[in-house]
């Protein structure tokens, strides 16, 4: 058990081997234990999406009331995008970035355990107003005033700030922890433009979590303020002013969006080039597009605020539509790695496909939406919805499963089963479409998201079918995943330190690796210092290739 | 075209054992987690100024304390408490000079200082409070008043505490030239929480 | 490579096609918005169609090529292929290419943006619209300046109310809340526009449009208010102009209340406040009329009405909007039994109660 930095306590082997979890400040434990505690979250997530789903499939309300369908959005949206996309690509983070960067750790170890365990206890407090006479129920954008005291009664939505402030300071000594260890901790000869792409989307989300959540904590303490202690920031009757909420979510919440893709971008931009076996083409560009759009996403905020007539529309739809040019760019770029590859269908492969290609709807309807007048129509409808399903779950939930099926080998010295890992990925797409497409069509013929109930004569009633049947799809995927992982750790294929003849520093040490990463490391001259070793003759061979270009090729 | 296997690895091996682990060029790391982690702050403070002047902008009459409070009383405490605050950053840099130069007795005595002017300024924060007349349900203006003023108490508190430890710490002689990361960590801290509160002064009692 | 698995490859790759295949017919159904019905809906059906058309190009472009790289560049052997690291010109070229697109589409917007925004001097009807918890309240603003004699329509979830508005003339909408944040949404005007309560930023919102032919419109609020939000619905009725004024003049004549009989007898006291009545429980006497003394102690609307066990209507209260308003219901001689009493205006289990009738 000399696998963390504690000495073994005393005691049975089980004790010891939970303290040690428990514990640990090894990046990489910390890192399954984020993955492992978000996936946690994203099935309780995806219960409550059952609920809603199951509520809208035909007019009327059947199942629950409207009580109960508002707390079940607003959780939902709440886990999803605090407790399982973003802290899900926090551990992979946490896992690979010290790996890519051939250090022994995170520069501060210690405060990584504690931003880990902060999470799971703020979840469980935005969880707990379940058993305090419901949970929040305003959405997870919490608008004011319909979040103050008068029109929110009950403690859960005061669970629900409380339990956010602590996720959101979490996250913020995470992103301090990511950027010092980037700037701090590379291995000699990993200079920043050496570090693989998805160390670059990982420091840019981080900036952006630094610098965009504490904003939104300082709206949390506003409102809980305005809730508790007869505050007036968005209170009307005292000379409040309720769009200052929106201001400051959106200032947070777009940058927000851009931590929950950014990364997901990385994983894609790492499992292309292995697949595809060709470096990423146009690293620079990618890594100044993923600067372009970290800056950008602080001067977008308002397109979220477009009917609220209160807002320079001109300026903020110039600027979102700005951003969808280094998002352009990045597209291209993942079209020319493909080109002229040579591409194996894994599913990591397949779920980075997936990614591309859903992603892109998801980044078309957002273009689409940054046009104030066409905004006006769909704004508040389920096209939103349809949308920012596209780019968070279409997007960062494809990447997240590219990664879990990338990595495990890393984690475990053992692949997942392939054609499982096949199966879920094609029932998650199908289902993914089904349950998603479907929202373009009833927000643009006018359904308003949020609603429980809406009225047989709206022409609403056969889109909402197949989106329920697609979302029990998407649920049904996930058995196939959950016997994948439980088969595999008991008795998967074991593969080696490097399964998929990948680029990166990761692959150079053992599966899983020993604590503090390495007792060797390679070379590092490119951004591929693994592909390097294993081509170095290759490389020479193909440098007499270029000079006698036609010969070569027969 | 063939692939070999890695091999011959130990042949070629960039960096030893020894090598990997942290850079020593530069920043010390943990002042640059206090950098980073100030940038966040800076943001928090950020988002309440941000507030407090769209609170300002959006409100229907006349911006201020609610009656019969007219005006903030600058002059009498507020003012002393910003010389006291801005006093205690030059106290503590001349503390973190003196370490530079492994002066620990200096280092304590200065340190010491910067605790007492820290801990005053929060009485006499306190005691403003007591005497203002209005509170924190008081209108927009309560609000922000006492949630930036507040915040920023709070944060001058955890200074307080970290010189505290730093006090105990110097008594102990544990800094040196050489060695004295958390002193130059704690003066960034506290730079930083004198100059939010120029700036909170000068919104909030200049600018009215 | 054996041949079975290049057969389930080749399926794969099928099943990719024909899934996309459904994709893009469902995409054919349902992407075109709803009957544009004004002018300015006109414009921004032309500009969404024309995004529309740029983003499926995009889309058929970019998904074609993947779809032709997954097909063209399949791992056959084990040769590594050329290690293109990637060509500056290019880039430049595909950074011009999402920003010429993107700037098209902006500059569309801003043009289609200023006809939207467009206001008129003199609207032909101007209507201040008030959202509330839940429904909706139309006042019908006229040339004198007694606000009290101007025609107002009052909705309840249970009778979402219609706004009867001319065609062929601008109407203006004055946008205001007495709670939580609002939004005015008809979707065959292909627009929407928040509603803010009166006082602050963003409650003087306004919205203008030009009907082109009478019908009957459905709406509803567009922004999440809570628990009923989805029963926050309303239609607008577009009539010609001389039909519009017979509606207005007739509507505003049947509005003089009816004088009230004497005191019958019992009387239920009631009352009203934050969103709750004071008490749950009723019990009036079988067979003769009784009166319903209902004082509404808060600034939102409420009234009370009864329905039976199989929910037919027995009173519908008059609204009254407090702080300290009151009013006197007439109630009908009942049979013996239970029945219901509760706000139309906030169907909540704080504001239902049972009227026993013995």
């Amino acid at each position: 058990m000399a696998t963390t930095t504690l000495a073994p306590r005393a005691g049975t082997w089980r004790q010891s081997w939970v303290i040690d979890w428990l514990t640990t400040v090894d990046h990489k434990k910390i890192g399954i234990l984020y993955i492992v505690n978000s996936f946690l979250f994203f099935f309780a997530a995806g219960v409550l999406a059952l609920v809603i789903r199951s509520e809208l499939m035909v007019p009327g309300l059947q199942f629950v009331d409207e009580a109960t369908y508002n707390q079940a959005f607003t959780m939902h949206g709440t886990i999803m995008i605090f407790l399982f996309v973003v802290p899900v690509l926090s551990g992979f983070a946490n896992y690979v970035v010290p790996l890519q960067l051939g250090a022994p750790d995170m520069a501060f170890p210690r405060i990584n355990a504690l931003s880990f365990w902060l999470l799971p206890l703020g979840g469980i407090l935005i969880f707990s107003g379940y058993l305090f006479g419901g949970a929040a129920a305003e959405g997870w954008t919490m608008y004011a005033p319909l979040s103050n005291a008068r029109y929110a009664e009950g403690p859960g939505t005061d669970l629900w700030l409380i339990g956010l402030t602590l996720v959101g300071t979490a996250s913020i000594l995470g992103a301090v922890n990511i950027i010092a260890t980037v700037f701090k901790m590379r291995a000699p000869g990993m200079t920043l433009f050496r570090m693989p792409i998805f160390v670059w989307t990982v420091l840019a989300t981080a900036t952006l979590i630094l610098l965009a959540t504490p904003v939104l904590t300082a709206g949390l303490i506003a409102l809980f303020i305005d809730r508790n202690y007869g505050g007036a920031f968005f209170e009307p009757s005292a000379g409040g002013n309720p769009i200052l909420w929106q201001h400051i979510f959106w200032f947070f919440g777009h940058p927000e969006v851009y931590i929950v893709i950014l990364p997901a971008m990385g994983v894609v931009s790492e499992i292309l080039p292995v697949f595809s076996r060709k470096p990423l083409f146009g690293y620079r560009a990618f890594v100044f597009a993923t600067i372009g759009i970290m800056l950008l996403s602080f001067s977008v905020w308002a397109h979220h605020m477009f009917t609220t007539g209160q807002v320079f529309l001109l300026f903020f739809a110039f600027m979102t539509a700005l951003i969808g040019v280094p998002t352009g760019v990045k597209m291209f770029n993942w079209m020319a790695t493909l080109w002229r590859g040579s591409l194996e269908f894994t599913t990591p492969m397949l779920f980075a496909l997936g990614f591309i290609t859903m992603f892109l709807i998801g980044g078309i309807s957002g273009v689409m939406l940054a046009s104030p007048p066409v905004d006006f129509h769909l704004q508040d409808t389920y096209f939103v919805v349809a949308h920012l399903h596209y780019v968070f779950f279409g997007g960062s939930v494809f990447g997240v499963f590219a990664a879990t099926y990338f990595w495990f080998p890393k984690m475990t010295g053992r692949r997942l089963n392939e054609r499982l890992g096949k199966v879920h990925f094609w029932i998650h797409f199908i289902g993914f479409n089904l349950a998603f497409f479907p929202m373009h069509p009833l927000g643009i013929s006018g359904m308003p998201r949020r609603v429980a109930d809406y009225s047989p004569d709206a022409g609403f009633t056969l889109w909402n079918i197949v989106s329920t049947v697609g979302a029990f799809m998407i649920a049904i995927s996930v058995l196939p995943f959950l016997v994948n992982l439980v088969a595999t750790l008991i008795n998967g294929e074991r593969v080696g330190d490097d399964p998929w003849e990948a680029n990166t520093l990761e692959w150079a040490t053992t599966s899983p690796p020993p604590p503090y990463n390495f007792d060797r490391l390679p070379p590092i001259r490119s951004e591929r210092p693994v592909f390097d070793l294993r081509h170095k003759h290759d490389a020479e061979h193909m440098a007499a290739e270029r000079r006698a270009p036609e010969e070569g090729t027969a | 075209m063939t692939v070999d296997a890695p091999t011959s690895m130990s042949a070629d091996i960039g960096a030893s054992h020894a090598e990997i682990g942290h850079r020593e060029a530069g920043m010390p790391t943990p002042l640059v987690g206090m950098l980073l982690f100030i940038a966040s702050e800076v943001m928090f403070f950020g988002g309440l100024f941000a507030a407090y002047f769209n609170a300002r902008a959006a409100f229907p009459g006349e911006w201020g304390p609610p009656p019969p409070a007219h005006a903030l009383e600058m002059l009498p405490i507020a003012l002393p408490l910003t010389l006291v605050l801005v006093a205690s950053s030059f106290t503590m840099q001349f503390g973190v000079w003196a370490i530079r130069r492994g002066d620990q007795r200096a280092l304590r005595n200065w340190t010491a200082v910067t605790l007492l002017l820290g801990v005053m300024f929060l009485a006499g924060q306190l005691y403003d409070y007591s005497i203002l007349g209005f509170g924190i349900g008081d209108g927009v203006f309560g609000t922000v008043f006492y949630t930036l003023t507040g915040f920023h108490g709070a944060h001058v508190f955890g200074g307080a505490v970290g010189l505290t430890i730093l006090l105990a710490r110097s008594v102990q002689g544990q800094f040196s030239a050489r060695n004295h990361v958390a002193v130059e960590a704690v003066s960034m801290y506290w730079h930083f929480v004198d100059v939010v509160w120029i700036a909170l002064f000068t919104t909030l009692y200049i600018l009215g | 490579m054996g041949s079975s698995t290049a057969h389930s490859r080749w399926r794969t790759g099928h099943r990719v096609g024909s899934l996309l295949l459904l994709i893009a017919a469902l995409a054919g159904c349902g992407m075109i918005p709803p009957e544009p019905e004004t002018e300015t809906a006109r414009s921004v059906f032309t500009l969404y169609n024309i995004v529309l058309a740029m983003g499926a190009a995009v889309f058929v472009g970019v998904e074609g090529f993947i779809l032709y790289a997954i097909f063209r560049y399949r791992r056959r052997d084990d040769r590594l292929p050329d290690q293109l690291h990637g060509n500056n010109l290019v880039e430049i070229i595909w950074t011009a290419i999402p920003t010429i697109i993107v700037l098209i589409l902006f500059a569309a917007s801003a043009i289609t943006l200023g006809e939207v925004e467009a206001r008129v001097d003199e609207p032909g009807q101007t209507i201040e619209v008030t959202g509330f918890q839940w429904q909706w309240e139309f006042r019908y603003l006229d040339d004198d300046e007694d606000d009290e004699n101007d025609h107002t329509v009052v909705g309840s979830p249970a009778s979402p109310p219609a706004m009867v508005v001319p065609v062929g003339e601008p109407i203006r909408l004055e946008l205001t809340s007495t709670d939580v944040v609002h939004s005015f949404y008809v979707p065959n005007f292909l627009i929407k526009r928040d509603m803010f309560p009166a006082g602050t930023e963003g409650g003087g919102n306004q919205l203008e449009f030009t009907i082109d032919e009478p019908g009957t419109y459905s709406g509803q609020c567009a922004e999440f208010c809570g628990d009923l939000h989805a029963r926050m619905t309303f239609t607008v009725e577009a009539l010609p102009r001389t039909e519009f004024d017979e509606w207005l003049e007739s509507a505003k004549a049947g509005e003089t209340p009816a004088p009230s009989r004497d005191a019958a007898g019992t009387v239920l006291e009631i009352s009203a406040d934050e969103i709750a009545f004071d008490t749950r429980e009723l019990s009036a006497p079988a067979d003769q009329p009784f009166q319903i003394h209902f004082t509404n102690l808060e600034g939102v609307v409420h009234n009370v009405s009864i329905y039976d066990a199989n929910d037919a209507e027995i009173l519908i209260g008059e609204p009254i909007t407090g702080p300290d308003a009151e009013i006197t219901y007439d109630v009908p001689a009942l049979p013996p039994g239970e029945y219901t009493f509760i706000c139309d205006y906030h169907p909540v289990a704080d504001m239902t109660g049972t009227l026993t009738v013995q």
